[in-house]
């Protein structure tokens, strides 16, 4: 139904615009790249239940160098998927899960930094707190059209007493 | 009197919920800004929700709020369940931090990055943030470096010569001429927005045709409208 709506988003992915500025997104729409996520989810890593946030960062960047080299690798096609395998337990996704968690001890998320101990409970300037709230998700037509259709999800926080 | 001014900060006059922004013409203020809690939801379900929609051919998932930096633990969750290659579209204001943006690294395909302001005054007026172009300019050259970036650029009444003039010369200068730029026309006097004088009415046709003839003058050559 989406292509009656926005006929021109059917044409961007052709649009040399478009193809210019994000090949690597379009290479995923068509089946031949793989999302980052992905990848860093192909990534295996190690760490100790008892790492310092500094150790888990130091973990991480290393293993941010190892996911973008196998990037290229699959980008180029020195390695083909179906050599990847199963992803491992722990991967570079994992970690900067365990990351993200970590920060929400204290969170500087946004540049606000307001320090929040969201784990806790504690809202902050955004409110957002501990769980995720969704206000609302959608396949939102009303994007860029190398955009659409695009499934949408709000974040949303808690209410204000 | 609208019952949304019970919920004001006093001291700054409004207050921001599910954002790190406060803008005063919010688009999405009954997300951001008013009543409307959400339901809380699991990792697991969500990604269920976009696996499926990438089967009927949504073509990416958008990470949206408010804004999507206070989720983003939430979202790397979420992703460590999905089953489907579907690429992740953060569409943020762009104020995070650079650990923030360390976890962004090696997760988003495409950093939608509005660009909102040239001038910290502006910013802190309307969106009740300081600091605001050194955090935005250091962002968009890092999203530049680790990803395909969008940029949107909202063209607000009166605001041309203290912030879109800044805003496509930096783009232009730092970012790269090729550089996609969405520029646009449709402010509308949302939220609270009328407080402030400049921003009552929407944009006339005349500052509109002078706001495009200055992002090509900057020399953008990827300014889609």
């Amino acid at each position: 139904m989406w292509r009656l709506w926005r006929p021109d988003a059917v044409r961007a992915l052709e649009d040399p615009k478009v193809v210019s500025s994000m090949p690597r997104y379009i290479g995923i729409l068509k089946g031949k790249l793989l999302s980052k996520f992905v990848i860093s989810r192909q990534v295996q890593v190690e760490w100790g239940s008892d790492s310092s946030e500094d150790e888990l960062w130091d973990i991480h960047d290393a293993s941010l160098r190892k996911m973008e080299k196998l990037m290229r690798d699959l980008d180029s096609g020195r390695i083909h998927p179906d050599e990847l395998g199963d992803p491992p337990k722990k991967s570079l996704l994992h970690l900067k899960a365990r990351i993200g968690e970590s920060i929400m001890r204290s969170c500087r998320l946004c540049e606000r930094r307001c320090g929040a101990d969201r784990l806790k409970g504690e809202l902050g300037f955004c409110r957002v707190g501990r769980e995720f709230r969704v206000h609302s998700c959608f396949d939102h037509l009303g994007e860029e059209p190398e955009v659409v259709p695009s499934f949408t999800v709000y974040g949303s926080r808690v209410r204000p007493n | 009197m609208c019952p949304a001014s019970r919920y004001t900060d006093l001291e700054s006059g409004r207050i921001s919920l599910g954002c790190n922004f406060a803008c005063i013409h919010c688009q999405n203020w009954e997300i951001s800004q008013q009543f409307a809690e959400g339901t809380v939801c699991g990792e697991r379900e969500i990604a269920a929700l976009i696996d499926e929609a990438r089967r009927r051919g949504c073509r990416n998932q958008n990470w949206v709020g408010g804004d999507p930096i206070p989720h983003i633990p939430f979202w790397l969750k979420v992703l460590l369940w999905e089953t489907e290659n579907t690429p992740v579209f953060f569409n943020t204001n762009g104020f995070y931090s650079t650990e923030a943006s360390s976890l962004l690294r090696g997760v988003v395909d495409i950093y939608k990055i509005d660009f909102k302001y040239g001038s910290d005054i502006c910013a802190e007026k309307i969106s009740g943030v300081s600091g605001y172009w050194k955090v935005i300019t250091r962002n968009l050259k890092a999203a530049k470096k680790q990803g395909e970036l969008l940029i949107r650029v909202l063209v607000l009444p009166r605001h041309l010569e203290c912030c879109l003039i800044p805003i496509v010369s930096f783009i232009s200068r730092e970012l790269g001429p090729e550089t996609r730029v969405n520029l646009m026309d449709q402010y509308s006097p949302h939220w609270r927005a009328a407080e402030l004088p400049e921003l009552k009415k929407r944009l006339d046709p005349d500052e509109w045709e002078k706001a495009v003839k200055i992002a090509l003058e900057a020399g953008l050559r990827n300014v889609t409208t």
